[in-house]
């Protein structure tokens, strides 16, 4: 025990046999692997939301962008197409793809057009090619992802891509790089019908619709905001065919149940063009259980981006199914108050939006009439309908045109409900109306007419020609006395002359 | 309360088994009943000179392992038991072990300044037994020799014991003092001066402050250089080994005594004996290690704040210091490249010159040239010899341009020995200088190439053919072909080697089939350098890795028949079985890397899996390393689809991440968790219950080794970005974790580099647990719930950023975790990150980094941020 007091130091001779180092670094390796994957697949999540910038302009102060010349960027960008086009290593491919990327998404006017001079479309798709590992996939779909997001001429320059950026988008791909492609295929989805079409006929739709179902993570939102811009129409046939795609209407239900804002909003855009465009989608949707999730969204999110697209994808519904007003005004629903609210809203598309949806409301039965009537919506349509901006006004105009008249019966006059009409006008609404016709815009002055013909005819003993000239009605009639549209013009006319002939005035 | 305890002791070393077994449950039973009685009883007999020296010492032996354990938690066990111990208890035990110190019994005293020492190491960080010191040194001039000697022993290993900082200044200048007296060569006992030369080796650490003082540093060193000289080996050989302890700890303050320090090595290595030679050449290497170290952080970043200053000692030292290295590398053992454990005074010399070269590069070459030009082709082979090891060892340091050369000529020749030479070491360390030529000068940086098209068949002709040669030239020539496929690793969609792959694969098969090839570590060195070629090559080859599969997948099939195995064979068969399943690694991640060939490489899947369980089912307690890194990487070829594996490989998965004592092991099957994780996503959610709870018990144990921690906390963001908001039920036990986590790696003030270095590891797989809860709650309806965790989350970011210590890797995570949490909160973080004390400033800092990763990151925080408060 005396004599182990020190252990002289030893150090490893130089000599050495090579098994030592090379388990360790094997080993290592492993280790390395490992920590790159992580990061790829955390830098691949990151990335991919980068993206999302696009749609939400979100704004980036530029102090702390790098200023730099326009032609050194250009040179740049050509420098770095170059190196794509080399024959390096896979890894130094991928660094040259970065590289291209950081370019293209960097400079709030990327030089996607020289890139594309530069030839990179071919090489970019060159690095989609199948069983490429999935950085250089990701890298190679982002940069599309940004020039389809340039000008429309950048766009289409994608379209050589487009075959390999659909087949990404398939099961087995992993979700960052099916994420990124469904992100540059949404840009060019949306950038004209054309382009739209040629996607259609790709055959994007069945895959961006599977991705769509839960589970799949993030890349639903990315998803859904592709298949809205996908569904766009005109052509109503995409909507319908989406509509058809097994677990679609159930993906959307449970999203809208369940999904947090930023997905709920990709997801009723979905719905706005599936319930504009498609009477399948629509009756289909009405059918499952979608209104209910869209007025407890009404009613339960503050935030305009979600509000607009749920807004009018109830207004879609309710406009475009007689059944659905019968739905959704069950006893008990809220769907009055959500509109109160966005009445209330300082938002403009809001207030517009839910009087178009009150519009078609007021169009239905008596008793949804009667609804509308009793609650606190009436007030603030008609305080809208002398304070708010034209296009609002005249949404207002048909919802309270509507409440005082039930379904036409064959003979074009519509029928009277005098009750609301007296309680309208006692409100004080006819100024209101007949503002709009002095309006230059010939559908505000249709409704005017249209009302004041409503007040003419229907205010008891008389009393509509007293009131309409005292708000100076008749003034307003006879500026279409030689009015161009002949429609107006009759009608003004033939007001004048039924209510304002030779005989007014003689009963006084 | 003493007990008699000699015959025990004495039965315990007994011959006869049953009498040993006896005596040592009766010792395990008093000590279990009586602690302190036992203790007492231990001590006394030690302090006895009545008793018999082989009970003194195993009584001793059995109260210094009473007090001190290797496994950490053991250790705080054992130091926790002593504390409690009754105060009259330790203080009679203490009084037998100091009286102990003056017996006439060398064993019997030395044994008790160890056991002292332990008790130092101890009581003193609690401030107790503050006598010690004093006591031990009063009247330490008057006492006899021998007491003097035991002294000045216990002194040592206290220093040993204890850490600087618990002995007061006065305490360190007067042990100091008397332990360079007794250095002295004054002292005329050999005993003493040995005992003080080899206490001074552990009391340099304390010295700090008397080496800033030239006066008691000159004192020290003219003691240390003088001690060199004594008549006594064991002396000589202790003082050099002061002054290697010193070159490193003192590096700065060496310049005035470094000519003299030449010419005491210098004679030492020619003159002296070998343990004083081997320690002569160490104080050079060490001055390298030294001076290679403040050069790289030089080199680094030219901020020339390194503490440090380089003295270029190495280099002007370099005109004397090569020949006399030179000198060495003729004193060859006659065996000692068949012998693994050697160490001789050529290995030294070589391995010195190779430090050499690389710390002063070119500037060697021109001084080791003549002396490989004039032995090289000596009759004798130590000359022969000496000369190609000396070219072998200069490779790495000097610029290739320097080299290239002297290579290309040399190259011919070392092939030509290693096929001619008569001489069996000669043709071994010429396939090492080989290997060493492939390692350092060949491959894609190097601008004029080696290795031509005219070359390149004969090169692998001649190391094929080695590989037939005698088992250590044999394992050299491997070596030789692993470098030579490594420079190929990026060289391309076509290879050098392709038109010789299958003769190679063949030829390194046969290798390991050979009969010898235990000898020598040959067989590894085959099997790794396989690793190696099917690493480096290229898509032309891939049927032929493919073809490879069956062959393996049959050999370790094989291991898995033998029947009722020794222990010995078992050794082996798990030996083998490590290198076979290494192999099967490599292949898997060459396969698994492109589609096509993960596509074919797939049919033989379920058949390697079922290979990899047998062979965890072959140990009972513990599972193989190998087989677990190599099912590492074929959760990522196999993908989702692993998940069929898991039901039968759950158990094993679990067993490694239990394994405490081998935290290799434990730190393996860590990482294969986050492998897993990543090759299944939510399908790992049935595992997650047993594997979180595996994890957090691994964290909260006292028993695992630290480097263990940082991967688990990793872990847990792996597990979380795979099963998204599913990780909800964990939060409660996770986060808690992470948090104390966090507030005790935020300050790192005072630490050394290794622990600095530590809690940068620590805070990264902080950051990046965080970062995967987050990311993996992205998106869900539950984001809510990471809300109450957010602030605590920026006050950590806030003080690793204040604390202006965290390296690259962590600012990067930690900017990209900044992101991350407003990314997932949105508005809910935005007002929070603008009221943080250093987020903007955190994050311009790492905008205007030079570092790319860092500047992606920050830009996606930037972005993310903006967003959460523009909302």
């Amino acid at each position: 025990m005396a004599d182990e007091g020190l252990t002289p130091h030893r150090r490893d001779p130089i000599k050495s046999s090579v098994g030592n180092v090379a388990a360790q670094r094997r080993r290592q390796n492993a280790v390395t692997v490992g920590k790159e994957r992580r990061e790829s697949l955390v830098r691949a999540k990151r990335l991919c939301r980068v993206g999302t910038s696009g749609d939400s302009e979100v704004s980036v102060d530029n102090d702390m962008m790098v200023d730099e010349e326009q032609s050194i960027l250009e040179t740049q960008t050509a420098a770095a197409v170059e190196e794509l086009k080399g024959k390096g290593a896979m890894h130094k491919r991928v660094d040259a793809l970065r590289e291209l990327r950081r370019i293209l998404s960097r400079f709030e006017f990327p030089p996607v057009e020289t890139a594309l001079k530069a030839g990179a479309i071919s090489t970019l798709v060159q690095c989609l090619s199948f069983g490429s590992p999935d950085e250089q996939l990701l890298e190679a779909a982002w940069c599309l992802t940004n020039i389809a997001a340039g000008k429309q001429e950048e766009t289409k320059a994608l379209l050589p891509a487009l075959p390999l950026l659909i087949a990404h988008l398939g099961e087995k791909s992993s979700l960052p790089v099916a994420e990124q492609c469904a992100w540059a295929l949404g840009n060019v989805a949306g950038e004209e019908e054309e382009l739209r079409d040629v996607l259609l006929a790709q055959g994007a739709l069945p895959p961006l619709a599977r991705m769509m179902l839960p589970n799949k993570g993030s890349t639903v939102r990315t998803a859904a905001w592709a298949l809205s811009n996908l569904i766009k129409g005109p052509d109503p046939k995409a909507a319908s065919e989406l509509i058809r795609v097994n677990g679609v209407l159930d993906a959307i239900l449970c999203h809208l149940k369940k999904a947090n804002e930023e997905l709920a909003t990709e997801v009723a855009w979905v719905v706005v063009y599936l319930s504009a465009l498609s009477n399948v989608a629509t009756s289909l949707l009405v059918k499952s259980d979608v209104l209910p999730q869209l007025v407890e969204r009404l009613a339960t999110t503050n935030s305009l981006q979600l509000l607009i697209p749920v807004l009018r994808s109830l207004g879609n519904l309710v406009a475009g199914d007689s059944n659905t007003i019968c739905d959704i005004l069950v006893p008990g629903h809220k769907v009055i108050e959500v509109l109160v609210k966005c009445l209330k809203s300082e938002h403009r598309v809001l207030k517009k939006e839910a009087a178009w949806v009150l519009s078609n409301i007021a169009a239905g039965s008596v008793e949804h009439k009667q609804l509308i009537c009793s609650s606190e919506a009436l007030a603030l349509l008609l305080h809208l309908l002398s304070t708010s901006q034209s296009d609002i006004r005249k949404e207002v105009a048909y919802v309270l045109g509507n409440l005082c008249v039930s379904p036409t019966e064959g003979d074009g006059k519509p029928r009277l409900i005098q009750e609301h009409l007296i309680s309208l006008v006692s409100r004080g609404c006819l100024p209101g109306f007949i503002d709009l016709v002095r309006s230059a815009d010939i559908e505000a002055a249709r409704l005017g007419l249209q009302f004041m013909e409503l007040v003419l005819r229907g205010m008891p003993n008389g009393e509509g020609p007293k009131l309409v000239e005292q708000e100076d009605g008749i003034d307003a009639m006879e500026r279409f006395q030689f009015h161009e549209n002949e429609d107006l013009r009759n009608m003004a006319n033939g007001l004048v002359d039924k209510y304002f002939g030779e005989d007014y005035g003689l009963d006084d | 309360m003493a007990m008699e305890v000699t015959q025990v002791l004495l039965n315990a070393q007994s011959i006869d088994g049953t009498v040993r077994k006896h005596a040592e449950d009766s010792l395990k039973q008093f000590q279990e009943q009586n602690l302190p009685g036992f203790l007492l009883s231990l001590s006394g007999e030690l302090a006895n000179d009545d008793k018999p020296i082989d009970s003194r010492k195993l009584a001793g032996l059995i109260l210094k392992n009473a007090l001190d354990a290797k496994e950490q938690h053991r250790k705080f066990e054992l130091v926790q038991r002593w504390l409690s111990l009754d105060v009259n208890v330790k203080t009679q035990i203490k009084a037998c072990l100091l009286k102990t110190l003056t017996s006439p019994v060398p064993d019997a005293r030395s044994t008790a300044s160890q056991v002292i020492a332990k008790i130092a190491g101890i009581e003193l960080p609690q401030k107790q037994w503050p006598e010690l010191i004093g006591s031990l040194l009063s009247n330490i001039h008057q006492l006899p020799a021998h007491v003097k000697q035991a002294t000045l022993e216990t002194l040592g290993y206290l220093c040993e014991e204890v850490s600087p900082d618990v002995v007061d200044q006065d305490h360190v200048n007067k042990i100091l003092t008397a332990v360079v007296q007794g250095m002295n060569a004054n002292e005329g006992n050999n005993d003493v001066r040995l005992a003080a030369t080899r206490a001074l080796y552990n009391a340099l650490s304390f010295a700090q402050a008397n080496f800033s003082n030239d006066m008691e540093r000159d004192y020290i060193m003219r003691v240390v250089c003088e001690a060199t000289q004594s008549t006594d080996l064991k002396i000589r050989q202790a003082a050099f080994e002061c002054l290697v302890s010193i070159s490193s700890t003192y590096y700065e303050k060496l310049a005035p005594y470094m000519q003299d320090i030449y010419s005491i090595t210098a004679k030492a290595v020619r003159e002296d004996e070998e343990p004083v030679a081997l320690q002569a050449i160490e104080f050079w290497s060490s001055i390298c290690d030294e001076e290679i170290d403040i050069l790289e952080e030089y080199g680094g970043d030219f901020t020339g704040d390194s503490d440090i200053p380089c003295f270029y000692f190495i280099k002007q030292a370099l005109p004397a210091l090569v020949p006399m290295l030179l000198e060495t590398l003729l004193k060859q053992e006659e065996d000692q490249d068949q012998d693994e454990g050697a160490w001789n005074i050529a290995m030294a010399g070589g391995t010195c010159l190779g430090l050499v070269a690389r710390t002063v590069g070119d500037d060697i070459v021109p001084l080791v040239i003549p002396f490989i030009e004039e032995n090289i082709t000596k009759p004798d082979w130590r000359q022969r010899e000496a000369a190609t090891y000396a070219f072998g060892s200069i490779l790495e340091g000097p610029s290739p341009d320097k080299l290239v050369h002297v290579v290309n000529v040399a190259l011919t020749f070392m092939l030509n020995a290693l096929t001619k030479d008569p001489n069996n070491h000669v043709k071994d360390t010429s396939a090492w200088t080989l290997g060493r030529i492939f390692e350092f000068l060949h491959g894609s940086t190097i601008d004029t190439p080696i290795i031509t098209p005219a070359n390149c068949q004969q090169i692998i002709t001649v190391l094929l053919q080695s590989m037939k040669d005698a088992p250590n030239v044999a394992e050299k020539a491997c070596g030789a072909l692993y470098f030579l496929a490594q420079g190929y690793e990026d060289v391309g969609p076509s290879s050098p080697l392709t038109p010789f792959f299958q003769e190679i694969v063949q030829s390194l098969l046969t290798v390991t089939h050979r009969e010898d090839a235990g000898e020598s570590r040959l067989r590894t060195a085959a099997y790794e350098t396989l690793n190696e070629v099917v690493r480096s090559s290229t898509d032309e080859t891939a049927p032929m890795v493919l073809q490879l599969v069956p062959v393996i997948m049959m050999e370790l099939h094989k291991t898995l028949e033998g029947q009722k195995l020794s222990s010995d064979e078992r050794e082996k068969q798990s030996e083998l079985q490590g290198l076979l399943c290494g192999c099967l690694q490599v292949i898997i991640q060459k396969l698994g890397s492109a589609e096509p060939t993960k596509y074919v490489f797939m049919q033989y899947a379920d058949q390697i899996m079922g290979l990899f369980l047998r062979v965890f089912a072959c140990r009972s307690a513990t599972v193989h390393e190998e087989a677990m890194l190599a099912i590492g990487a074929l959760a990522y070829a196999t993908g989702p689809d692993f998940a069929k594996y898991m039901p039968e490989f759950y158990k094993y998965l679990e067993m490694g991440l239990q394994n405490f004592e081998e935290y290799q092991v434990c730190a393996v099957t860590v990482g294969v968790v986050g492998d897993i994780c990543r090759a299944l996503e939510e399908k790992i959610l049935p595992y997650c219950d047993g594997i979180m709870t595996q994890l957090l018990k691994d964290l909260s144990s006292n028993q695992l080794h630290r480097s263990v921690k940082p991967p688990i906390f990793s872990c847990f963001g792996d597990i979380a970005l795979a099963i998204g908001e599913n990780f909800e039920k964990y939060l409660m036990y996770a986060m808690p974790m992470l948090q104390s986590a966090a507030d005790l790696s935020a300050h790192t003030s005072g630490a050394d580099d290794d622990m600095t270095e530590y809690t940068n590891s620590l805070r990264n797989g902080i950051l990046e647990a965080y970062s995967g809860i987050f990311q993996g709650f992205k998106n869900s309806p539950k984001t809510q719930l990471l809300i109450p965790y957010a602030p605590h989350i920026l006050q950590f970011l806030d003080s690793i950023y204040m604390e202006k210590d965290m390296d690259e890797v962590v600012m990067k995570t930690a900017i990209g975790l900044l992101g991350d949490l407003a990314d997932t909160l949105g508005s809910n973080a935005g007002s929070l990150i603008q009221q943080s004390l250093s987020s903007k400033d955190f994050l311009n800092e790492c905008l205007s980094s030079d570092d790319h990763m860092i500047k992606e990151s920050a830009e996606w925080a930037k972005l993310a941020i903006s967003k959460a408060i523009s909302v």
